[in-house]
């Protein structure tokens, strides 16, 4: 579905002509900002594309010349032990779940993959998260190494959390040109992951790397390689991925938080109705008033579904059927489009009806932000196989979190993006002669989060579901996990080394814990007078009178004077002293409801890390035991209500727990060196494979030499 | 366009920076020098709007 603006008056083709010439001039290349408030600055949806298409065109006639001179300027030689690597992650897969699921047969290609080399559990970060784990996988560091230490980071001057991974800044110079303004400028976007990624440090040695949706590289790295982008490019709004639901249903019904829901209004018909996509902000204009296109949705009730208008194009849904990608591009400017992509859904359509937007992605043929490298990589992976998710966390949880959507939608979606991913892989494995690969699939991950709740009596989200028709959809994952594993098998050579990985398991969900509620209830944090804590972002704190409290998902940090913006507990021997006193009050804090253990042990990151980014870290973190996990509403910064609580959302498993309860897994076709190893030992492992020294800041050791090949 | 500048620096101040880069697990130099330019910068640039903070995070689902 595309549409293109008509422009016609002089007056427009001359404006278009000024703002190609300013937007090809302009500094920085398909860089654009997405992002709520500062608004949507990119140099043009046709500049991108020219821009593009030019760099790609200098990149294949200088290949030559740039070839050269890397072989001329390398300064370290080395000599490879083999020729290709390959790392196949499946986030998320479970250790116990793999190991008896090989017991029963039911995996055969990891068994032979076993048989063949070696099996062992990985043990992974503290704390045991994706951005985490992934980062040191890449680097192979401890966080305190590469900075990455939760989802989320706290500026300490004003105690709201951000993105820890990625800096996305807003355009601040502009050209005015009557009510239009010119970004001058590219937006500040960095990755804030540190160290040095093993890809990087292979392509200082002329071995090429390609990179498929490793977490944390967004923006993409630059090396001698390709990489796709994942976690957490954002999508068209500038957000981690919000959905649509248009309705018809009156706004006081229940809608809980989470998404945006738009009113459908009859259109003069009692089969037609109508509503406004909204897309991302515009920052061309002053005010950065959102792009929008109409949406028309014109329903059959008889046959349970409708046809879709959106700004002249249509597609046809069905109820509960989720549609394919469909392509939205939203008008920046005259000339000018943005492109994203989305799936829709008709949730109902009788006395109400529903229509489910998935979150909007941005395109990958002409991305508006950074994503891949070279920036045309991702063009090229659209070109090979179409459409394709490209949002970080791009498998819609919160919308079945909501039951906007169900099971059966979210299954269909996730394996539609599995299979995306798979055919990325396919591609790279045909195309790669030397050097490495890593392809990460999500899918295990957040099928064990949506689906827990169903292989575990009594969890609280599964109350009053009886037979569910997915109770077996955590071993349907992982059943093909391992038809991907053979698929790779039979591909591969006979001299490559195959790694596949997880980077931590998963466990129980059922009971949240507020640690923000339970400094409250200790006298570690304090509410502002008349405040009742139920405001989101610790908004409801007086941070005069406060000493700890919790921001993100993994722990504590204590409010220290000369570091937190209004910090009073002093450095050094108090700081030392008032975490060891928390620390030891939540070291097997009880859940008096059940009885259970909550917490294992709060570990103090001062000696847990190394390296020059410790001091970035949750004071304390938290290691939960089985069935708990830092509460919704700690999460979001609410302070009021009970320390413990049910968890009752679809989302009823996880890994942010006590990290040696939730090991992942390791395979080679070849035996390694160790009985016990760590995520970061996978990147000295493979510098050693193509004959590299590993760094001497690296914390992992190498556990396959030459001895084994 | 390409993403570095390059700054002069005196030869002794690198060498210093170059033995303690590698002490401190850096890995590099330059990664060194960015992050403590990094945390002075910290110090004075100015905090990000609440309500584009708030917007930004809306949709990472291990939060409500």
């Amino acid at each position: 579905m595309t549409t293109t603006e008509q422009t016609t008056s002089p007056a427009r083709v001359w404006l278009v002509l000024v703002l190609l010439a300013a937007a090809v001039g302009a500094p920085g290349v398909a860089d654009a900002y997405i992002g709520p408030g500062a608004g949507f600055a990119v140099l043009g949806s046709f500049a991108v594309l020219f821009v593009t298409m030019i760099l790609a065109g200098i990149s294949i006639l200088a290949w030559p010349f740039r070839t050269l001179w890397r072989m001329v300027r390398r300064r370290r030689r080395s000599k490879p032990l083999v020729k290709r690597t390959i790392f196949v992650g499946f986030d998320g897969q479970d250790a116990r779940i793999t190991e008896r699921m090989m017991a029963e047969g039911k995996l055969p290609n990891f068994s032979r993959l076993a048989e063949r080399g070696c099996y062992r559990r990985l043990r992974t970060t503290f704390p045991s998260i994706t951005p985490v784990a992934w980062s040191s996988f890449s680097t192979g560091t401890n966080p305190g190494r590469h900075n990455i230490f939760d989802f989320l980071d706290r500026d300490p001057r004003t105690y709201l959390p951000r993105l820890s991974s990625a800096h996305i800044g807003s355009v601040e110079k502009f050209l005015k040109l009557g009510k239009l303004r010119i970004p001058l400028k590219k937006p500040d976007i960095r990755l804030l992951r540190k160290s040095k990624p093993w890809w990087t440090i292979l392509g200082e040695h002329n071995i090429w790397s390609t990179v498929i949706r490793v977490p944390i590289t967004f923006p993409p790295d630059r090396f001698y390689g390709a990489q796709l982008g994942a976690m957490c490019i954002p999508d068209l709004l500038g957000t981690q991925g919000t959905f649509m639901l248009f309705t018809t249903r009156p706004d006081d019904e229940a809608f809980q938080e989470g998404g945006v829901r738009v009113t459908l209004s009859p259109n003069g018909s009692p089969s037609t109705y109508e509503a406004k996509v909204t897309g991302p902000e515009n920052a061309f204009f002053e005010g950065n008033p959102p792009m929008e296109l109409p949406l028309v949705v014109d329903v059959d009730r008889a046959a349970g579904s409708a046809r879709v208008s959106i700004n002249g194009s249509t597609a046809e849904v069905r109820t509960g059927e989720l549609s394919d990608w469909v392509k939205l591009d939203f008008p920046a400017i005259p000339g000018m489009k943005v492109g994203g992509l989305t799936r829709l859904m008709l949730t109902e359509v009788d006395d109400n009806v529903s229509l489910y937007m998935s979150p909007i992605n941005i395109e990958p043929g002409k991305p508006a932000m950074p994503i891949s490298h070279p920036s045309y990589y991702s063009s090229y992976l659209e070109k090979k196989i179409g459409p394709f998710a490209t949002l970080g966390l791009a498998e819609d949880t919160w919308a079945l979190n909501e039951k906007v959507t169900d099971d059966g939608t979210f299954w269909n979606q996730t394996q539609g993006i599995d299979a995306e991913r798979e055919q990325m892989l396919d591609i790279a494995l045909d195309t790669l002669r030397s050097g490495a690969l890593v392809t990460v699939f999500d899918a295990t991950d957040r099928v064990n989060h949506m689906y827990w709740r169903y292989i575990e009596d009594g969890h609280p989200a599964a109350a009053g579901i009886e037979e569910p028709a997915f109770a077996d959809a955590i071993e349907r994952q992982y059943i093909r996990n391992d038809e991907i594993v053979g698929r790779v098998l039979d591909r591969i050579n006979d001299d490559d080394v195959l790694f596949v990985l997880s980077d931590h398991g998963c466990t129980s969900f059922r009971r949240g814990v507020n640690l923000n509620a339970w400094l409250l209830r200790e006298g570690y944090l304090t509410l502002k007078e008349d405040a009742d804590g139920s405001e989101p972002w610790l908004q409801s704190v007086d941070w005069s009178k406060t000493r700890a409290y919790a921001v993100g998902l993994v722990g504590i940090f204590l409010n220290v004077r000369g570091r937190e913006a209004h910090g009073i507990v002093e450095p050094g021997d108090d700081t030392a002293a008032l975490k060891a006193e928390i620390a030891g009050k939540l070291k097997g804090l009880v859940d008096a409801e059940t009885g259970d253990v909550a917490i294992n042990e709060a570990f103090d990151t001062d000696t847990l890390y190394r390296g020059p980014y410790k001091g970035n870290a949750p004071d304390l973190l938290m290691g939960y035991n089985h069935g708990y996990r830092i509460s919704w509403d700690c999460a979001s910064g609410v302070v009021a209500g009970a320390v413990f609580t049910d968890n009752v959302k679809a989302w009823s498993g996880d890994h942010i727990v006590d990290p040696r309860l939730v090991p992942g897994i390791m395979l080679c076709n070849r035996e390694v060196s160790s009985d016990d190893p760590h995520i970061t030992d996978m990147a000295p492992t493979v510098l050693t494979l193509f004959g590299i020294r590993p760094a001497a800041h690296m914390d992992g050791k190498p556990i396959l030499g030459k001895e084994s090949l | 366009m390409f993403g570095t500048t390059k700054i002069k620096l005196d030869s002794g101040l690198v060498e210093r920076i170059r033995k303690f880069s590698e002490i401190a697990g850096y890995s590099s130099p330059e990664e060194f020098i960015t992050h403590a330019l990094e945390k002075e910068l910290a110090l004075l640039e100015d905090t990000e709007d609440e309500e584009e903070i708030k917007k930004r995070l809306q949709g990472l689902g291990y939060m409500s």
